[in-house]
């Protein structure tokens, strides 16, 4: 049995519900918990920890059905987006709470404290109060009152989000180098598909109560179940019919395109094609044929700038092939709408996926 | 040119308009009687009971209705449980009571049914006693403290407790080591306008305890009766006391508010 296993789990809490879920997680994984807002996320979470007891279903850690356990007794530790740092306390205290309900001794609570606070770069705001706190210092803070009680598991509520993009990245160098030392099993639900590729051994996706697609990241971000994932992790797929495979790929013909993927798969089956947008090389010139892979003529029909990375959209006949593109690529190759392109996809870049 | 609106004109008037005449009422304790008269009735024997049985009463009922308080507040605050609705609306009740009628069911239910039965035969005498000036004080005073406490648990984010929780606490640690301190400055609110309303009830205690002089005439029977008596002197500092104490009540409360 896995080190977590969320079995069959219901409940209903006013417009927010789960319906029937069922996920597995292994000693020392990482899961990023992704999906539209309303999805059931947080439930998961606060079902997982013992706030909330499930209609149906049940809770197995460590083979043990915990589910009726109470949360104290779980020894499951919580960050919140808000950090939820006990506003009467200094920064020590906060850290020292949990500890000093496990230890007696005073000395021994206080090098615990000490040492998390100097492998989380907070020992200089030991005595400051949440206030006065910056989002980052908080959320260091967070992280250290719950992983210094060395909990069996810590469920992380989109605990980056209200960060700015530089902390947000120091933050989850400072989570990773944390985690591999704790060897900590994570829950982390988020927003920020950066989040998911930075630290997450699986991912799953929740929607309307429900787990829709629970894998790796290649499984998620490559090979999305849905429409609704691939939209969510900015996946764009086509639908198409294999007209030729074999063990090292398939070749799928998608409107009038013929697409090489590296995914075998039966001749004459009908399946969606999954295209990484930042997969996509575009060129000015043809250029020479890459093996396994497709080149395209295509016209530029629209670009879009969002934070330092650019958008476009080619189209070749009724398809529309969208690309993302660095900001020193897209100098080089000085595209203005209407202009003529030729768009390399690899076998690698082209997916294939099965709707569920 | 800076552009006079007519309608926050007239709210202005409005709230100036009002505020000036409560104060012309307020004022008038102060403007009318002669201080020297005040003075004297300040060390009558009559007064300083009076003044006495309230603030004993008062600081009494005030701790039993903040004990009561804190746990029910926190109950209607944080939990669901079924006819939840029912327990709320028939604590708010006595809010929205007439005093006297609430005095009246009080009187009944301490006199005649089987509790108030079964209090006289263990020796406790509510009806007409300093005693039921506490029931009565109580009953009136809980709502109000209830409605706070709930308010300002409803302001404590409970993602602190379900952390405290999560960190080894139980609920009732919790609630003493994170709740409560994060309640202080509710709890004073609560305690300071429960006290002002035990010491300023007057229909519940007239009829649960009686107006009797020198046995349970709290400050508020004493203005009642010596108006009774035309002995307007009496009647004018008792009234004094209590504005002054309501004033130093919402003061406070003003405070513990802004601290919230």
């Amino acid at each position: 049995m896995s080190f977590l296993e969320v079995r069959q789990l219901s409940i209903r809490l006013g417009a927010f519900f789960l319906d029937d879920v069922s996920l597995s997680l292994g000693r020392d994984e990482y899961l990023a918990v992704i999906g539209p807002t309303g999805a059931g996320k947080t439930i998961l979470l606060e079902c997982i920890i013992g706030f909330y007891l499930p209609d149906a279903g049940s809770i197995f850690l460590e083979d043990r059905d915990i589910t009726h356990d109470r949360p104290e007794d779980r020894r499951i530790g919580i960050v919140y987006q808000d950090y939820a740092l006990l506003p009467n306390l200094n920064v020590f205290a906060n850290i020292a709470y949990g500890l000093k309900k496990q230890l007696r001794d005073k000395a021994e609570v206080e090098q615990k404290v000490l040492e998390m606070a100097e492998s989380l770069h907070i020992s200089h705001i030991l005595t400051r109060h949440p206030e006065t706190l910056s989002g980052g210092e908080q959320q260091r803070v967070a992280l250290a009152r719950s992983l210094v009680v060395e909990p069996k598991l810590l469920l992380m509520d989109e605990p980056l989000s209200a960060l700015d993009p530089r902390t947000r990245r120091e933050i989850r160098t400072l989570l990773r180098t944390i985690i591999a030392r704790t060897h900590t099993s994570i829950i982390h639900i988020t927003h920020d598909l950066d989040d998911a590729w930075a630290l997450a051994d699986k991912v799953a996706f929740f929607s309307g109560g429900r787990l829709q697609q629970m894998g790796t990241l290649e499984d998620i971000f490559h090979r999305p179940a849905t429409s609704q994932i691939a939209d969510f992790v900015g996946v764009s797929r086509f639908s198409g019919k294999v007209v030729d495979s074999d063990d090292n790929g398939s070749v799928i013909r998608v409107d009038e395109l013929i697409l090489h993927s590296v995914d075998p798969a039966p001749i004459g089956s009908n399946v969606y094609v999954a295209l990484r947008p930042e997969a996509v090389r575009v060129y000015r010139r043809e250029p020479r044929l890459c093996e396994g892979g497709t080149t395209l003529s295509c016209k530029l029909t629209g670009m879009e700038t969002e934070c330092n990375m650019h958008h476009l959209v080619f189209q070749t006949g009724e398809t529309q092939i969208p690309v993302l593109m660095t900001t020193n690529a897209l100098t080089k190759l000085e595209p203005h709408v209407d202009d003529m392109f030729f768009v390399q996809l690899d076998g690698e870049a082209v997916r294939l996926c099965r709707e569920i | 040119m800076r552009q006079v609106s007519l309608f926050r004109a007239v709210l202005v008037f409005l709230s100036f308009l009002i505020t000036g005449t409560l104060l012309l009422a307020i004022g008038s304790f102060f403007m009318v009687p002669s201080w020297s008269v005040v003075w004297e009735n300040l060390q009558s024997p009559e007064l300083l009971f009076s003044l006495r049985l309230s603030l004993w009463t008062g600081a009494l009922s005030t701790v039993l209705v903040m004990l009561f308080a804190l746990p029910v507040g926190y109950t209607l605050s944080r939990f669901d449980f079924p006819f939840k609705g029912c327990v709320k609306a028939i604590v708010d009740l006595p809010v929205a009571f007439p005093e006297l009628v609430l005095g009246l069911c009080l009187l009944l239910c301490f006199g005649q049914s089987f509790l108030g039965k079964w209090l006289q035969s263990m020796g406790i005498h509510v009806v007409f006693t300093q005693t039921g000036i506490v029931v009565a004080q109580f009953f009136t005073a809980l709502p109000y403290a209830i409605r706070i406490m709930k308010s300002t648990y409803d302001y404590i984010n409970p993602r602190l407790e379900f952390v405290s929780r999560s960190l080894g606490y139980s609920l009732f640690e919790t609630y003493v080591n994170v709740t409560l301190p994060l309640a202080k400055s509710g709890i004073m609110a609560a305690t300071v306008i429960a006290f002002a309303r035990c010491i300023g009830t007057f229909g519940t205690v007239l009829i649960l305890a009686g107006g009797s002089a020198g046995k349970t005439d709290t400050l508020p029977i004493t203005l009642y009766l010596n108006i009774s008596y035309g002995n307007m002197g009496m009647a004018l500092t008792c009234g004094i006391i209590l504005t002054i104490v309501s004033f130093l009540a919402i003061f406070v409360f003003e405070k513990a508010e802004a601290g919230l």
